[in-house]
């Protein structure tokens, strides 16, 4: 093939030696015709090459999907567990019906299918949907998987499924304020969920780099179960007592860790119709309250700390004190004078205002200023309240706020404070993060010396054995606390019926483990009882204590009681 | 000459058009494979996420605390109280049961016992 056409080619290289050429009418109408065909081949390259172009675009691209609109974009957050690694909230998937009314048949048995397996679907409303021309509806959002599974087995045409994430809290209520809240697009508007988002989680979403598989699940350094307890307990005694609300804590003495901390009335987070409601807030940490008498505890501490004041002095308490045209009275006069654990056991409201008089007003500032009882206390919630104090402190406010009016303070930090009174003098920032020791460490602050931490376990101790704390009591487990019973202001003044009940408590003691503060916000008198917090507060603590104690590890102890152990062999 | 060529030719085209079908076919359908087995992970992992949201709910401690209650005449579960908590020191030895001695009242009617000692002879 290849010679012929060199042949040609050489044919056609000879012509030049022609001397003459003569071109003809033929030759000329072939020249015109030379560039029809070229139109012709370029006409046919055109569209065979639009053609092949299609075919590799069809080719390459996947057929787009007709039909729904894109799924709301519900970003994945990761789970939340408690130390023990119980889910406390987590992501599931829903499915949500819906449906494209053109692809479908017969509108009255789909309607009549679907029927029997969502009893409740309205059906008027159904079928103006299915009969109408759009192309997609919503039957019903958030199915359970058995119902999802039901309608696939139903085999209608023109029904599907789009997937939706949906944040799922299985304890209800039970950490509410703890973990907080997502709204729709499950971005955190509350607690530890918004925590969470600020650590840099909507970053992560932002990017798309936040899938359910990537995310670690966040461990809270709330017990499951102590959180359960506290709640149990909470919801008991604000029934019982009859109170507006309710709070309580738990921390760990040596690490600052919070095991659990319940605030009432709360709402569900599953369903949090109603958690913007006035009265639903987190009183632990967004509320701020005088504490009444267990402030005494840190104006004790501080006398003792100070030097100036001793276990064994001695303060007069025979009459009321007078200051302008205050009078400071005691619930239970004795009319006496009163040693320092006296004045501590009956809760003398002069004798705590005459301790506090032993030390400058400067120092005292100072002194609940270390203990971090003014200035808002560092958590890891977002809503935290700032204590509230006199503007300028006269002699006057040192002497009410010995006995804790005057400054108001959120219940957590009291139980923090009060904590760093009872473990050595040391105080310890909480945390909902777990902690080690070595950690807890690194945020530990010296408020007083060790020798008057050791009189305040003393004085608790000696409290909950003869004094206001008697009801606190838990065989072996060695509560020591202070009690708290601050009248309430009612427009101004001080009430005489509306009490706010409070109490501090830590065990075993001696070496406290676990600190615990509860609150009861007006709580009624009951069975008999006036409605202080001896009479209510302790009680619940006692309740609390006996149930997490053995929890928690706590290795109870009666040898100082001299109880004979009783042993049965089988 | 030239038809062989042809021949050679157009086998080799067809040839290679087979092979790379071949290869695009078996690549697709080990794509749908892996498609498949991902959409069968990823419905895998949602169930385990449903079980385990499922399992918290099921092992709540209120409603634990709600089946004692409810089947406490069955049950009879009560808190751990503190008294029952003892360590291992605390307990005293248990009492030895020693074997019961021989009825010494037989031993003397039959004027011997079983006991066969070296230094008697019979």
């Amino acid at each position: 093939m290849i010679r012929r056409w060199l042949s040609r080619f050489r044919k056609r290289g000879e012509a030049p030696d022609e001397t003459i050429v003569v071109d003809g009418a033929r030759k000329s109408a072939g020249g015109r015709a030379g560039s029809r065909i070229f139109m012709m081949m370029v006409m046919f390259f055109c569209v065979y090459g639009v053609i092949a172009g299609r075919l590799v675009y069809y080719g390459s691209h996947d057929e787009e999907d007709s039909g729904p609109p894109p799924a709301r974009p519900t970003e994945a957050r990761p789970d939340i567990v408690d130390r023990n690694g119980e889910i406390l909230a987590t992501d599931i998937k829903t499915a949500s019906l819906y449906a494209e009314p053109r692809h479908i048949v017969d509108v009255d048995e789909a309607i009549d299918k679907l029927h029997s397996v969502l009893p409740d679907l309205n059906y008027e409303d159904t079928y103006r949907k299915l009969k109408s021309h759009a192309g997609f509806v919503w039957l019903r959002r958030q199915l359970t998987p058995k119902q999802e599974a039901d309608i696939l087995a139903l085999g209608v045409p023109g029904l599907g499924f789009r997937m939706e994430r949906k944040r799922f809290y299985p304890g209800g209520s039970m950490a509410a304020h703890i973990l907080g809240l997502v709204n729709i697009d499950n971005k955190g508007l509350a607690g530890m969920e918004k925590y969470i988002d600020e650590q840099g989680l909507s970053i992560l979403q932002a990017t798309g780099l936040a899938t359910q598989q990537d995310l670690k699940p966040v461990r809270l350094s709330i017990d499951a179960r102590v959180q359960h307890v506290l709640h149990d307990e909470l919801t008991q005694s604000m029934e019982k007592y009859r109170a507006i609300a309710a709070g309580g804590v738990v921390l760990n003495a040596k690490t600052g860790e919070i095991l659990g901390m319940v605030s009432l009335p709360d709402y569900d987070p599953n369903n949090p119709y109603n958690a913007l409601e006035k009265n639903r807030f987190n009183r632990m940490t967004n509320g701020v309250f005088e504490m009444g008498s267990t402030f005494k505890t840190f104006t004790t501490a501080m006398a003792l700390d100070s030097g100036k004041v001793h276990l064994s002095d001695k303060f007069d308490t025979t009459h009321p004190l007078h200051y302008g045209r205050y009078t400071i009275h005691d619930y239970e006069p004795k009319h006496r004078w009163l040693t320092v654990p006296e004045i501590f056991k009956y809760s003398s409201n002069i004798g705590t205002a005459l301790e506090a008089e032993k030390v400058s007003i400067e120092h005292n500032k100072e002194f609940l200023t270390n203990l971090g009882l003014l200035t808002r206390v560092p958590i890891e919630l977002p809503e935290v309240a700032t204590p509230e104090q006199p503007k300028v402190w006269k002699p006057i406010n040192q002497i009410t706020i010995a006995f804790g009016h005057g400054v108001a303070t959120t219940p957590l930090q009291t139980a923090v404070a009060g904590m760093a009174i009872l473990d050595g003098g040391l105080l310890i920032e909480p945390t909902l993060l777990p902690r080690t020791q070595a950690q807890a460490d690194e945020h530990t602050k010296r408020v007083i010396k060790a020798s008057t931490s050791q009189d305040m376990k003393y004085l608790f101790r000696l409290n909950a054995e003869q004094g206001s704390g008697r009801q606190a009591r838990v065989p072996g487990y060695f509560v020591g606390g202070k009690t708290g019973t601050a009248e309430k202001v009612v427009n101004g003044k001080y009430s005489h019926s509306k009490n706010f009940d409070a109490f501090l408590a830590g065990f075993p003691i001696n070496d406290p483990q676990y600190v615990t503060l509860v609150i009861l916000d007006e709580p009624k008198p009951y069975g008999g009882w006036p409605a202080t917090a001896g009479a209510n507060c302790a009680p619940t603590t006692a309740n609390i204590i006996r149930r997490i104690a053995p929890l928690l590890g706590v290795e109870p102890e009666f040898g100082h009681q001299l109880q004979s152990l009783l042993v049965s062999y089988n | 000459m030239f038809r062989t060529t042809d021949i050679v030719l157009i086998a080799v085209m067809i040839g290679a058009a087979a092979v790379t079908y071949r290869i695009k076919q078996g690549a697709e359908n080990e794509l749908e494979h892996i498609q498949k087995i991902k959409t069968q992970i990823r419905l895998e992992h949602d169930t385990i996420n449903l079980l385990k949201a499922d399992w918290s709910l099921i092992s709540q401690p209120k409603r634990l605390q709600k089946l004692v209650d409810l089947y406490q005449a069955q049950l009879n579960l009560q808190p751990t109280s503190s008294e029952q908590i003892v360590t291992l020191d605390q307990l005293p030895m248990r009492p030895v049961k020693m074997p019961a001695p021989p009825d010494s009242a037989q031993v003397a009617q039959n004027g011997h016992d079983g006991v066969v000692t070296g230094s008697l002879k019979k």
